[in-house]
């Protein structure tokens, strides 16, 4: 399966089933839209051939901003079928300010080299400006497209010939792993990194061609790109499409979907199993039956375990079978799935001292009191390895602390025209991650991050971005801000906290400037939970004189009395 | 028009001590108002207003003025 390229198994799965469902389009209210391996790969093989006509060519970064949309999977396809490179980027949501998501087209397109991007009419007065001041060739609005016209013979011929030529070795999609604002970091992934990933990853979960797959995860993000939508593509198992949008706002989608469709797998982060466990009432869920349900897998770091109690109490009543409930570890520089825990097995579990912890060291105990409950992501799958290294990246011994290193056979070659962060995180063939964690008995807990970078239900948050955007608000005192990431148990995820030098003391002024403050940052699409207002010369500065998000963190525990509410 | 009721409950439950809400405004425009706090806001709205919402139902708001006559509509029935 290794040595073709991903339009060929496309291609074989098309003629081998030719009318079973590809992609079942889930849409609130409406009938799903139902793609068969047939139509799609029809449809697909039009938008090469659009493609070619406005000028689109190999190797060139074609850059996707469209909202869930049932012609969106064809262009995609379309794009990789023409050896072209397909790059989801997130649909602004509407609070964020237009400028802001510029700057991050505009250093995307510097890293990546965006050559194109395909998007709705609605965002042309966003984007067009940046067709002058960027690497942006065009902006192509391809839902538009007049799909009526038959291919020419000498264009099909044309575009199959080109096809002929995209070896295994050539990059098939551009995703970008996180970073902050217009630094987001592009991960190339070839062909045979994704088909190789695919057949892995698809013995560790024991794929079969009877399952089907549930996703509301954004396209954008490795696991809804990889897990949810390249997989069953690959596999030739259908996937159901959820709006991630329609989701957040009624979850109760995901669950009739599974249950409308007998669907077997669905992958989440772990604030899903609180929000579908809290958030989704009885009298919505008539009729709905979770029995399907194979694996639900948790692709979140750190799992918690308390989540996965909540969603078994919740839904056993709807015939969720327990030991569906299963674990992942996965990033893009790895094209997805790392570790996985066994199907049809509890994840499994151990106590760490919390107080050790907090000193960077391991010490299981046997005492709930006072312990982390670390909850396993799972053995290593095959073609990949997984070790724990010190702060020089030495080895040290598995059981300890440390953080993950791995080395995959479907590991990224570095990220694109950013030599210098490559050169941070990967050295002789090894991926340093960046996230702590330790391996027992061959499972591997990932327990924390080294970077302070706050994951916000999914969402990764940089606390330099929030600390910019605080700082300039009146009655802040300039660049005397920290922000950091607290875990709320009851929402399954980390709130953004801030604590903010301020001159002003009178209660109803500060209330005034929190409010301030939440405005600024939500112009950035960032929620902050908390806020802290503290007086002048109150942070403590780190010995590079910048206030210390570690120390400051850890003071704020004892002084609540600065919380404004 | 919003209410002053419909208003409270928004802001009671977004701890916010005032804020201009019109017809138009989407609720991303709120703040704290976002994906995760979005089903507290609307079950606070259902518990002050006596009322329970359709998924769906909700789906179709495009902003609080929808929201709004969401609840009117219910209300009359």
């Amino acid at each position: 399966m290794t040595e073709k390229t991903i339009w060929q198994v496309w291609t074989e799965n098309a003629e081998r089933n030719p009318e079973s469902d590809a992609i079942i389009h889930w849409k609130a209210g409406e009938d799903p839209f139902r793609w068969t391996k047939k139509s799609l790969l029809a449809t697909a093989l039009k938008f090469s051939y659009l493609l070619k006509q406005n000028g689109i060519k190999r190797d060139q970064v074609c850059a996707i901003i469209i909202r869930h949309n049932p012609m969106f999977y064809p262009l995609y396809m379309g794009i990789v079928g023409l050896g072209a490179i397909p790059a989801v980027l997130a649909y602004p949501n509407p609070r964020l300010h237009p400028d802001k998501f510029r700057q991050g087209i505009i250093g995307m397109s510097q890293r990546s080299g965006l050559d194109y991007i395909f998007t709705e009419k609605e965002l042309e007065p966003i984007i067009s400006p940046l067709i002058q001041s960027s690497t942006i060739k065009g902006l192509h609005f391809p839902l538009e497209w007049d799909q009526s016209a038959e291919i020419p013979q000498a264009d099909l011929e044309e575009i199959e010939l080109a096809r002929r030529e995209i070896k295994p070795s050539d990059p098939i999609l551009l995703q970008h792993s996180s970073g902050t604002t217009g630094l987001q970091k592009p991960v190339l992934l070839s062909h045979s990194a994704v088909i190789r990933h695919v057949e892995y990853y698809s013995e560790s979960i024991n794929l079969t061609a009877e399952d089907k797959i549930v996703s509301w995860l954004p396209l954008y993000h490795d696991m809804g790109l990889i897990a949810a939508y390249h997989l069953p593509l690959a596999y030739g198992i259908p996937t159901v499409q959820i709006d991630p949008f329609e989701w957040v706002i009624a979850p109760v989608l995901q669950l009739e979907a599974i249950s409308a469709e007998k669907a077997t797998l669905c992958w989440l982060p772990n604030f899903a199993y609180n929000m579908l466990a809290d958030k989704v009432f009885d009298d919505e869920l008539e009729g709905v039956s979770l029995a399907s349900m194979r694996m639900i897998i948790n692709c979140s770091e750190p799992v918690r375990a308390e989540s996965h109690r909540r969603f078994i109490e919740r839904f056993t009543q709807y015939k969720l079978n327990p030991l569906s409930l299963a674990t992942c570890y996965a990033m893009a520089e790895t094209t997805f799935g790392v570790t996985q825990s066994a199907p049809g097995e509890v994840p499994k579990q151990v106590y760490a001292d919390r107080e050790m912890l907090k000193q960077g060291k391991l010490k299981l105990v046997d005492d709930p009191t006072n312990a982390r409950v670390c909850v396993s992501s799972g053995k290593v799958i095959k073609g990949c390895d997984v070790r724990i290294v010190g702060d020089k990246r030495e080895t040290l011994p598995s059981d300890t602390f440390g953080e993950i290193a791995i080395k995959s056979v479907s590991m990224f070659d570095g990220y694109r025209n950013y030599p210098e962060k490559t050169a941070e995180v990967l050295e002789d063939g090894w991926y340093y991650s960046g996230d702590y964690g330790f391996v027992l008995d061959g499972e591997c807990y990932v327990i924390g991050r080294k970077k302070d970078i706050i994951i916000v239900a999914g969402k990764n948050i940089y606390p330099e971005d929030v600390e910019d955007t605080v700082s300039q608000v009146e009655g802040v005192l300039p660049g005397r801000v920290i922000a950091f990431g607290t875990d709320d148990e009851a929402l399954g995820t980390e709130v953004v906290c801030v604590i903010a030098e301020s001159n002003i003391t009178d209660e109803k002024e500060k209330k005034e400037l929190r409010m301030r403050i939440l405005q600024a940052t939500l112009a950035n699409d960032e929620t902050v939970g908390r806020v802290y207002i503290v007086p002048s010369r109150w942070l403590i500065k780190s010995s590079a004189g910048k206030p210390s998000r570690k120390a400051n963190r850890e003071r704020i525990d004892e002084h609540k009395e600065y919380l404004v509410v | 028009m919003i209410s002053d009721k419909l208003k409270k409950a928004i802001l009671t439950e977004l701890k916010l001590d005032d804020f201009t809400i019109e017809d138009a405004t989407m609720a991303n425009q709120i703040p704290g108002w976002d994906s995760l706090n979005h089903i507290n806001v609307i079950t606070a709205i259902e518990k002050d207003y006596g009322l329970r919402f359709k998924a769906i139902e909700v789906l179709k708001c495009k902003n609080i003025g929808d929201l709004q006559k969401l609840i009117d509509s219910k209300q009359n029935k």
